[in-house]
């Protein structure tokens, strides 16, 4: 019963992690078929102006995390618009040149992975440079859960709470704003949205800037649990690829599943065989998962449905 | 369809025939140079880097062949990714599997002949490995996108394994693994047997290398300019067509993919020797996308790019000291991705063109701007 | 056009002197000459490692910098070969064979990882270079070119688990990174349980890529030890402090690897560290005089560099054996490295920072370790550090156990417990 509880609070505390580290890699990658390699430094973005805001400048921590968040959507729009559309570089080669020089990185997997990992050496090392090697921590706040010679942290609990929460807002976002319309047009078929009257471009730069904004609000979030390194980017990465890629093209319910399969397999793993054991479950949960359904849990049900409505 | 000598300029008409056949065997429009002046700057580079050493001295030439190793791994995904269309992050768990297994063959039979075919187990192992690999992605349908995913997810998982062989249980023989602290005290390479072999360090290392390294390149630019490599370009560019024409794609991959696991598995061969040493940090994501990098900023459907590019961005990184290295590599990568996205050679090689048919004697139509685009 | 010309002139002038002067600065880099010697110091100032390995590069500057502004050694000056080798073990590889091929270094320290010795031992080897490693590590490198001043694992287990074994219980339970540090470590654990009427009644090894603690922290909850032996090491595994701290978990802790090296105790909000003992030979705090007074270790670290956020363990490291190599060559007479490591193996001691007044350490001449003064330091809840044991241990492992000698015999080889104790196996 009490090891129940347990692993209640453990697959809680996977589910969260790998939702979270996934939500922005998920929409940029999949609305915009860019692999953003540099995710894990937009995730440091985020967690870094947190604790600025909140050590250096006094915020209170709520504050603070929002300022992580839009801090993070800045430089995500900033990052578009300069690197990913090219943008701004050829609006100067255009006046200088009379030509563009850059061509957008949408849906160029293999280039888009070079860029961003490009950005990620010069952000990590940039931080290095004008940061130095740490930065002081943030406590984590809200105390623990305790229960018969067991406890937990509450917060990284409630972190699962807050899991669920983004991922409603973005299914919110997606499905009933306008922005969430247009978006959907978008990757459905670009040319035919923008025959319609799409403004395709300012689609793309406000859905990079989302994604990243979600990237920050995970830095944010875990940044009173974490050490507060340049590289502390990279322990995201792992997750946030694999739950990706199994969760398949569906955003939002890719995202859920995935975080709920993945999160359930190394909890259940770590709690019996250890944290060894957990991982390489995960990693190869992953490869299973691919090798039997390419296109994710998502993609694998949209398949079914299909079949179901030609057998119908 | 495009005959065994278009590309051929109409300058090299007066080769003689011989000269003209052999040539014709490396040149196609599968790769970048296909006019005598190509051949003559190719010879021009190949003397300059046997020349090397002997203008820098033995410590400069051990450094530089450090690069010439990693010019194979880049050679095998450009073979893989950029003939084949598969995106591998995983050539370097090829590199690695072969750098180790050389390791502990090595270390328990010292002997040259031992060390011979501890190259020879080690070159295999690599391919085995792809062979298995690719098996199970490509016979299993996974797409494109997620080969590369699966190849990624692979690295990750040997690193994580690897780093944990610390203990005394993980001994092969005579040969520690060392877990995270990795394999020490790997030998020379070494060929022959007993008395009549020789072990390579330093210079004769470099000059091996080298020689190996441009077998190696004519003998991919011969198979992809042959016919094989014109089915392996088909797979690339649209694979239902190819396979409505009655081709076994998934052969063909399979194959390709092998033979990028044997390249890897050479480079790898060769890096434990250099270094005398072996370590998970090859299965890290950090050197596991550098392969990417290379090919990706030199062009990737293009072997001298993928040679260029390694040597000329591992010389570059390494030379680079300091707390901005990172961040010039990191500006190179972005301005070259974004400024030249098929890659550094293939824009060489059309500005060159293009400047050489301002005015000059007409060339016959370049097939190779339709094909390697 | 008068002045076109003087221009020009001048332009000519001044850049052939520049060039004069650029030429004339390129005759430097080689060997020592008659009145300097060349150290070579790799530490990692980026990458994975920047944050333990900048205070070993500012200590190592530091030392030089006195024994320069002294005089020198025999006289010389030092000079200094000191790249950044960027955490990357294929820079020190390379960076190791310039070391030694083209700079001619008369000794090297290098590396903060035993992964990086490990990566150049090779060539170190090879070359016969006269090599300090200063990490604390391990233990159990028995090498003729290898001097390893930093504490052993035995050294600092055997430091704070005896203590905590008096002052909270026989049930250990033992967490560790998964890899040969964090492994062999667990191995000293069992040993010194054994050696102290103790117990280990779990252990965990952790992949150094994981950051989350969870089951770790139920799992120690569950298993009710009276203490937990912690051999966590890297970034990732820093969160386990803050993780269980806000789980509620306040078990004791002893370590050999936090606090001192990384300066959790000063990074992480308070309580974090609360209740952790690190067994350790030297970190800022340790009170001894020639450490904390006016003028002592930490003012004048500090004053050379006020920036510094720490200085840390290995620090002290490298500044005492840069010292102890100082008064090596003296005694030798000369910089040539067979001759130098004669005198090193004759026994050497130095008044480190580390040992109290009137104390010394003592380098073992035989197995080429250090006998440290080990410290038990323990932080409380506001995270202020207070000594609670001291004592010099000696290096027993290789002397005693495994019978390493340099002095008489060469070697080049790396023990484990394993292979001689059953506890361990």
């Amino acid at each position: 019963m009490v090891n129940g509880l347990n692993l209640l609070f453990q697959f809680l505390d996977s589910f969260a992690f790998i939702v979270l580290a996934a939500a922005g890699l998920a929409i940029i990658f999949g609305i915009m078929g860019v692999i953003n390699l540099a995710h894990g430094e937009f995730i440091m973005v985020g967690a870094y102006a947190t604790t600025l805001a909140n050590i250096r400048a006094g915020l209170p921590l709520p504050a603070a995390m929002l300022v992580g968040v839009l801090v993070t959507a800045g430089f995500g729009l900033v990052v578009e618009r300069v690197v990913i559309s090219g943008t701004v570089p050829n609006a100067l080669s255009q006046r200088f040149l009379g030509r563009k020089v850059i061509e957008p990185l949408y849906d160029r997997l293999a280039d888009s992975m070079v860029a961003t990992w490009g950005l990620s050496l010069i952000m990590v090392q940039g931080v290095r440079i004008t940061l130095g090697n740490s930065l002081d921590q943030i406590g984590t706040p809200l105390g623990n859960i305790a229960y018969s010679g067991f406890s937990y942290s509450t917060y990284r609990v409630m972190l699962a709470a807050v899991a669920l929460g983004v991922l409603a807002l973005t299914y919110y976002v997606f499905t009933r704003t306008e922005y969430g319309m247009r978006a959907r047009a978008t990757i459905q078929d670009e040319d035919t949205a923008r025959a319609l009257g799409v403004d395709t471009e300012r689609t793309y730069m406000t859905t990079f800037a989302i994604g990243s904004g979600l990237a920050g609000l995970t830095g944010a979030l875990y940044a009173p649990t974490i050490t507060m390194v340049p590289g502390l980017g990279s322990s995201f990465l792992v997750e946030a690829f694999v739950a990706v890629v199994v969760g398949g093209p569906s955003v939002v319910l890719g995202t859920t599943l995935a975080g709920g399969l993945l999160g359930a397999i190394n909890a259940t793993v770590s709690n019996v065989l250890g944290t060894f054991f957990g991982r390489i479950a995960l990693l190869v949960t992953a490869i299973v998962m691919i090798r039997f359904l390419p296109d994710g849990i998502t993609g694998f049900v949209e398949t079914l449905r299909e079949r179901r409505q030609e057998g119908a | 369809m495009a005959t065994e000598t278009s590309g051929a300029g109409p300058a090299d008409a007066g080769d003689s025939g011989a000269l003209a056949g052999l040539r014709s065997r490396f040149e196609g429009p599968n790769t970048v140079g296909n006019s005598r002046g190509f051949w003559v700057g190719f010879l021009v580079a190949v003397l300059a880097l046997a020349a090397y050493p002997f203008v820098v001295g033995s410590y400069q030439a051990s450094r530089f062949s450090l690069f010439l190793v990693y010019a194979f791994l880049g050679l095998s995904l450009s073979v893989v990714w950029g003939y084949a269309g598969v995106l591998s992050f995983g050539q370097v768990v090829f590199f690695g599997v072969a750098g180790y297994t050389f390791g502990v063959v090595s270390v328990n039979f010292a002997t040259p002949a031992g060390i011979t075919g501890a190259f020879l187990v080690g070159v295999f192992g690599g391919a085995l490995m792809a062979f298995v690999l690719g098996y199970f992605m490509i016979y299993g349908g996974v797409r494109n996108v997620y080969v590369t995913i699966i190849t990624l997810v692979s690295t990750l998982v040997l690193h994580t394994f690897m780093a944990q062989t610390a203990g005394d249980e993980w001994t092969i023989g005579e040969a520690a693994l060392g877990g995270f602290n990795g394999m020490p005290t790997i030998p020379n390479l070494a060929f022959g047997v007993g008395g009549a072999s020789i072990t390579f360090s330093s210079m004769t290392f470099y000059y091996l290398v080298l020689g190996l390294l441009v077998a190696t390149y004519l003998g991919l630019r011969a198979l992809v300019n042959s016919d094989y490599g014109r089915v392996m370009v088909a797979v690339r560019e649209d694979e239902d067509r190819t396979r409505m024409f009655g081709y076994d794609v998934e052969r063909v991959k399979l194959a390709v993919f092998t033979l990028g696991g044997a390249l890897a598995g050479l480079s790898g061969v060769l890096y434990a020797a250099w270094g005398n040493y072996m370590s998970p940090g090859v299965f890290e994501l950090t050197f596991a996308s550098l392969p990417v990098i290379w090919v990706s900023v030199g062009g990737r459907k293009t072997l001298l790019g993928a040679v260029t590019a390694t040597v000329g961005i591992e010389f570059l990184r390494n030379s680079l000291g300091g707390e901005l290295a990172f961040v010039i590599v990191g500006v190179l990568l972005l301005v070259f991705i974004l400024g030249l996205p098929g890659g550094i050679v293939p824009w060489v090689h059309r500005t060159y063109v293009e400047m050489r048919s301002d005015g000059a004697t007409p060339e016959p139509p370049e097939a190779s701007a339709e094909v390697s685009d | 056009m008068t002045d076109g010309l003087t221009n020009r002139r001048g332009f000519l002038a001044s850049s052939a002197a520049l060039a004069g002067t650029a030429l004339a600065g390129c005759s430097g880099g080689s060997a020592s000459g008659d009145d300097t010697l060349t150290l070579g110091v790799l530490e990692d100032r980026s990458g994975n490692f920047a944050l333990v390995g900048d205070p070993k590069h500012k200590a190592s500057m530091l030392a030089i910098e006195e024994i320069n502004n002294d005089g020198g050694i025999d006289g010389k000056q030092i000079e200094v070969f000191d790249p950044d080798p960027q955490s990357d073990n294929q820079r020190y590889q390379e960076l190791t064979r310039r070391a030694i091929n083209q700079k001619n270094v008369d000794a090297l320290w290098a590396g903060y990882s035993s992964a990086t010795r490990e990566a150049i031992r090779p060539i170190i080897d090879r070359e016969d270079q006269l090599y300090f490693y200063t990490t604390q590590y391990e233990g159990g490198v028995c090498d003729k070119n290898v001097f390893a001043v930093g504490p052993t694992a035995r050294q600092q287990l055997g430091s704070v688990l005896p203590y905590l074994v008096e002052e909270y219980g026989p049930k250990i339970y033992t967490i560790a990174a998964d890899y040969n540090f964090g492994q062999l470590s667990a191995d000293w654990v069992k040993v010194l349980a054994d050696e102290n009427d103790a117990e280990v009644i779990g252990e965990e090894f952790i992949p150094l890529s994981n950051s989350q603690f969870g089951s770790t922290i139920n799992r120690i909850q569950s298993a009710e030890p009276d203490f937990v032996m912690s051999m966590l090491v890297g970034a990732n595994h820093t969160s386990f402090y803050e993780q269980k701290a806000s789980a509620g978990l306040d078990v004791p802790i002893g370590t050999s690897t936090a606090m001192a090296q990384g300066y959790e105790h000063r990074r992480l909000d308070p309580p974090a560290m609360a209740n952790i003992y690190a067994g350790v030979n030297y970190m800022e705090e340790i009170p001894t005089n020639r450490n904390t007074s006016d003028g002592g270790f930490v003012d004048r670290y500090y004053e050379k560099f006020p920036d510094a956020p720490y200085l840390n363990e290995e620090a002290e490291n490298n500044y005492f054996s840069i010292y102890m190599y100082k008064k090596a060559v003296e005694q030798a007479g000369t910089t040539e490295q067979p001759e130098v490591r004669e005198a090193l193996e004759s026994g050497i001691t130095y008044e480190a920072p580390e040992a109290p007044d009137g104390e010394s350490i003592k380098l073992d001449g035989a197995t080429h370790h250090v006998d440290h003064h080990m410290w038990v330091m323990r932080a409380d809840d506001q995270h202020n550090v207070e000594a609670v044991d001291d004592r010099v241990i000696p290096e027993t492992f290789l002397s005693e156990t495994v019978g390493c000698d340099l002095t008489q015999e060469d070697e080049e080889t790396q023990y484990t417990p394993q292979d001689f104790y059953e506890e361990a196996g």
